[in-house]
């Protein structure tokens, strides 16, 4: 039963990161490998409004919360905006040199150091009893809360919302797009936007129950597997691909060999990519586009 | 004469900075008209009308020469968004609909010209286009041809444009469709205002319910007029209406006719 | 011909076959080449212990460079595993070292022939996926090479790496700087001629072909399935043998220094270089390369704040990326780009191109 508790915590772990780049990938067909550093940022964001809210844990969340947020907004105005029309391989080299900048940038403003918002937040990360002999953290709890809601509100507002269904328009088809008027700049930076403050959020909450590190962008690469699995234009897909991963890699750690643990969403994926390249739930077509 | 909603002034458009695609080309688009921009492929018909819209960047070619004016203010090689929101909407020619979307999101999928009533102007859509309003849960990509091509004039009229450009409404669609088309068309100008041009091949279609066309050749205008005039003349029914004369045609006949060219009807 | 004309008509006029193809076809070049050769001579007894180091460094990571250029600058195919084929010779060397002791000579052809297969395990996906997918799917091979290095590591408790002795041959050790830089001169002037050749080649022509456009490619006859492995093989045999050269240059041979970041470093060398172009991979390399000494410099020198000092890596990573994005956003074409224009300039001056009168 433990086993359940921890599969559905990472996996929700992973469904929070992915839908990052599933967001940013289905409106704009870009993957953003500079996620799990924006992830990072988004959590030193965090620590940042800890220092200052620190003792107000909600007022700190939301306004990191609407850091990250901004931040994506800003990403895109400073950088993938001229990435546009570009092949799409430059602007996934631009994402990589993003996240290695941001790397770098992360530690001079804060320094390598571990960080604890938690304690700053007065945040403990007390344990619960779940029925089945088994316990989950209070931020496993909010974790599956979290990324339930994101999934849900990123559903309501894909499917039925003015601005949600020009985002999927967009997608689809970014010159038909424009020429019922949408303004294709203002897509993508919201995309960027939401996929950032999702990211963030999972990063935060991350460095609420363990701890802020420089291993946070781990987690948030091995997240991307997830993403590819499921299929990088489905959300839903995101979920499952998540699942997945996290049931592999939960199951190998527990009766193979521990170490594997960060090997395991790479070799799931590249059995996928044999198989199936173009995920589960996502469109057959994109795999012809280069 | 009603005032002119677009007026293109001796345009020249360029493509990739050394191909002249159209040159010289004026035309006027009366408020509340129906113009049609007959020609052969290859004509620049589908130039002209990205040049209008502003689409035209994308192919690497700008308006080198001339003016376009929408209601008196210049609108050549601005961003197409500023186009859109003054109130010109393109209906392509290929890509119209969002194959993912069902019909009602299609419709919903833009950003309409402020101060549209967008509420109203769905019901005036589906009023005009029953069979949208039994589609509506249906995804675009399921649609025929025919309530395609019907989706995105609805698509189009949903932006709320003073200006409606429709490129190429009849190619592949049955003659039987093509006509009652353009008779909803012709319903939407008396009911909603809206100025169209439409960009044809299917000559006989566009002149039935234009009142005024251009014909366009190798990227100029050869020939003008109302509708019913070019309907009459020798060599546009000819040329475009399939109407030859009788017997055979010998080359001093085809010389008459590349003469009248350099004459404006 | 009289020798009048012929010389009047210069170098362009051939004679033969073998004129034809030369390489060094012309006086100037024939000139410039000799000049050049002279330089890399005499720039190992001109220059300081750390100046040759530094071109020690620029050498070997040329190697690699080429490979890299070679198959995703010429051939189109994506591949983000390039560290995970250097980690692959890197550790048939020490592997091979530890276990049976075997010397240069046979390390470095084994550690060619699993470079070959490893390029092809990582060439298959190209025959599926194209792009973006082709890239995560080396990606994700990057990744498994890279645990098996671990898995080695954890096994033999060489917890910080595996060290190796310098090659000996006979009876001479190769241990000195200054032979070192003979040998890897040698080596990457080997990759680069066999680079330049196989591009003039049939199979250079169907590399490009297939990085233009694929589907014509195959419509004109091109075997593309074999080209791509064929493109990933060469590019990871000459991988593998600078991940060689690596493990005896370095004398030790760590999982750890074979990161991601090892692969966007040389993809910055060919980014920043100028795509398509093996001037463009040696110009990268030695940006790259030398970079982050410029960095260092630059901290030594300019007034920065301590802690940046203290964590120079973490100045390196922020300025490394903000130069790959400028490349990226401001010039694609990379250095050469830069070169070309500059050539052109000068070219042309004072005779600017005139616009013709339809542009901007």
């Amino acid at each position: 039963m433990q086993l359940a508790v921890n599969v559905l915590v990472l996996a929700a772990i992973y469904a929070l990161i992915s839908c990052g780049y599933v967001l940013i990938y289905r409106v704009s067909r870009v993957l953003s490998l500079a996620h799990g550093e924006l992830m990072m940022l988004g959590a030193y964001g965090l620590y940042m409004t800890a220092s200052l809210f620190s003792g107000e844990p909600v007022i700190a969340v939301l306004v990191s919360v609407a850091l990250a947020f901004t931040i994506g907004l800003a990403v895109y105005a400073a950088l993938m905006r001229h990435m546009t029309g570009e092949a799409v391989l430059t602007a996934v080299l631009a994402t990589i040199a993003l996240g290695i900048f941001v790397r770098g940038f992360v530690v001079l403003v804060w320094t390598a150091q571990e960080q604890h918002p938690a304690r700053l937040l007065g945040i403990e990360n007390t344990s619960f009893p779940v029925p089945g002999d088994a316990r989950i953290s209070l931020v496993g709890i909010l974790l599956l809360a979290v990324t339930a809601a994101v999934y849900l509100g990123l559903y309501v507002f894909l499917r039925y919302t003015a601005w949600g269904i020009r985002m999927r328009a967009t997608g689809q088809n970014p010159l038909l797009a424009a020429q019922r008027g949408i303004r294709l700049h203002g897509v993508y930076a919201l995309a960027w936007g939401l996929a950032t403050l999702t990211g963030g959020l999972a990063g935060m909450l991350i460095s609420i129950d363990t701890a802020l590190e420089q291993t946070l962008v781990l987690i948030g690469l091995k997240a991307f597997p997830a993403a590819l699995v499921g299929g990088l234009d489905s959300l839903a897909g995101a979920l499952l691909g998540s699942l997945i991963i996290a049931t592999a890699e939960v199951l190998l750690i527990y009766y193979v060999n521990p170490l594997l643990a960060d090997a395991v969403p790479f070799l799931v994926l590249t059995a996928m990519l044999m198989v199936r390249p173009w995920g589960l739930l996502g469109t057959r077509e994109e795999l012809d586009r280069v | 004469m009603n005032p002119a909603l677009l007026k293109l002034d001796q345009v020249e458009v360029t493509y990739h900075r050394v191909i002249t695609a159209v040159q010289g080309v004026s035309l006027a688009v009366p408020r509340g008209a129906i113009v049609a921009l007959l020609g052969t492929n290859g004509a620049g018909k589908t130039t002209v009308l990205r040049a209008i819209s502003g689409f035209i960047g994308l192919d690497d070619a700008r308006v080198t020469e001339g003016a376009i004016e929408l209601a008196g203010a210049r609108i050549e090689n601005r961003p197409p968004y500023r186009i859109t929101g003054l109130g010109i909407v393109l209906v392509p020619e290929r890509d119209k609909v969002f194959p993912n979307l069902t019909v009602a999101e299609n419709l919903r999928a833009n950003v309409p010209r402020p101060g549209t009533d967008r509420r109203g102007l769905e019901a005036a859509i589906y009023e005009f286009f029953p069979a949208l309003k039994a589609l509506r849960g249906r995804e675009a990509g399921y649609l025929s041809g025919g309530e395609r091509q019907m989706l995105a004039i609805g698509a189009g009229l949903a932006c709320g444009p003073e200006l409606l450009l429709v490129d190429e409404l009849s190619l592949g669609l049955s003659p039987l469709l093509v006509e009652e088309l353009m008779h909803r068309l012709r319903a939407v100008r008396e009911h909603l205002g809206i100025t169209l041009l439409l960009v044809e091949q299917n000559a006989q279609v566009a002149l039935a319910i234009a009142d005024h066309a251009y014909i366009l050749e190798n990227g100029r205008v050869v020939l003008e007029g109302g509708a019913e005039r070019l309907r009459a003349h020798g060599d546009i029914r000819e040329f475009y209406l399939g109407q030859g004369a009788s017997g055979r045609r010998n080359y001093r006949e085809v010389k008459q006719y590349r003469r009248s060219r350099r004459w404006y009807g | 011909m009289s020798r009048h004309r012929s010389a009047a008509l210069g170098d362009r006029l051939r004679t033969s076959y073998q004129a034809e193809l030369a390489l060094l076809d012309r006086r100037s070049r024939r000139v410039a080449f000799a000049a050049l050769a002279a330089a890399l001579a005499a720039f190992p007894f001109l220059a300081s212990a750390f100046q040759l180091d530094l071109a020690n460094q620029v050498l070997l990571a040329s190697i690699g460079a080429v490979a890299f250029m070679l198959l995703t600058g010429y051939a189109g195919q994506v591949s983000l595993g390039h560290a995970g084929l250097l980690a692959a010779g890197a550790f048939t060397t020490g592997i091979l070292y530890k276990e049976l002791d075997a010397p240069i000579w046979a390390t470095l052809p084994a550690s060619a022939l699993v470079g070959a297969a490893l390029g092809l395990v990582f060439g298959l996906p190209s025959l599926r996926l194209r792009g973006l997918y082709l890239a995560v799917s080396t990606l994700a091979l990057h990744f498994i090479v890279i645990y098996a290095g671990m898995e080695y590591e954890a096994r033999r408790s060489y917890s910080t790496g595996v060290v190796i002795d310098p090659p000996a041959i006979g009876g001479w050790t190769l241990a000195s700087p200054l032979a070192w830089y003979f040998v890897l001169l040698g080596f990457a002037a080997a990759a680069v001629l066999v680079a330049l050749n196989l591009l003039r080649s049939r199979t250079g022509r169907a590399w490009r072909a297939i990085r233009g456009r694929e589907a014509v490619a195959e419509a004109l006859g091109i075997h593309v399935p074999a080209a791509k492995l064929l493109a990933f093989l060469v590019s990871s045999v000459m991988t593998a043998v600078a991940g060689c050269l690596f493990a005896y240059y370095r004398g030790f041979v760590s999982s750890e220094a074979f990161t991601l970041y090892v692969t966007i470093q040389y993809a910055a060398m060919i980014i920043i270089g100028g795509m398509g172009s093996i001037l463009g991979a040696v110009l990268g390399t030695i940006f790259v390369t030398l970079f982050p000494y410029f960095i260092e410099y630059l901290v030594a020198t300019l007034p920065v704040p301590q802690s940046w000092v203290d964590s120079i890596y973490a100045v390196n990573y922020a300025a490394f990326g903000l130069v790959m994005i400028l490349f990226l956003v401001l010039e694609p074409q990379g250095l050469v780009g830069l070169w070309r224009r500059a050539k052109q300039y000068f070219l042309l001056w004072p005779f600017k191109q005139r616009p013709l009168r339809a542009s901007q």
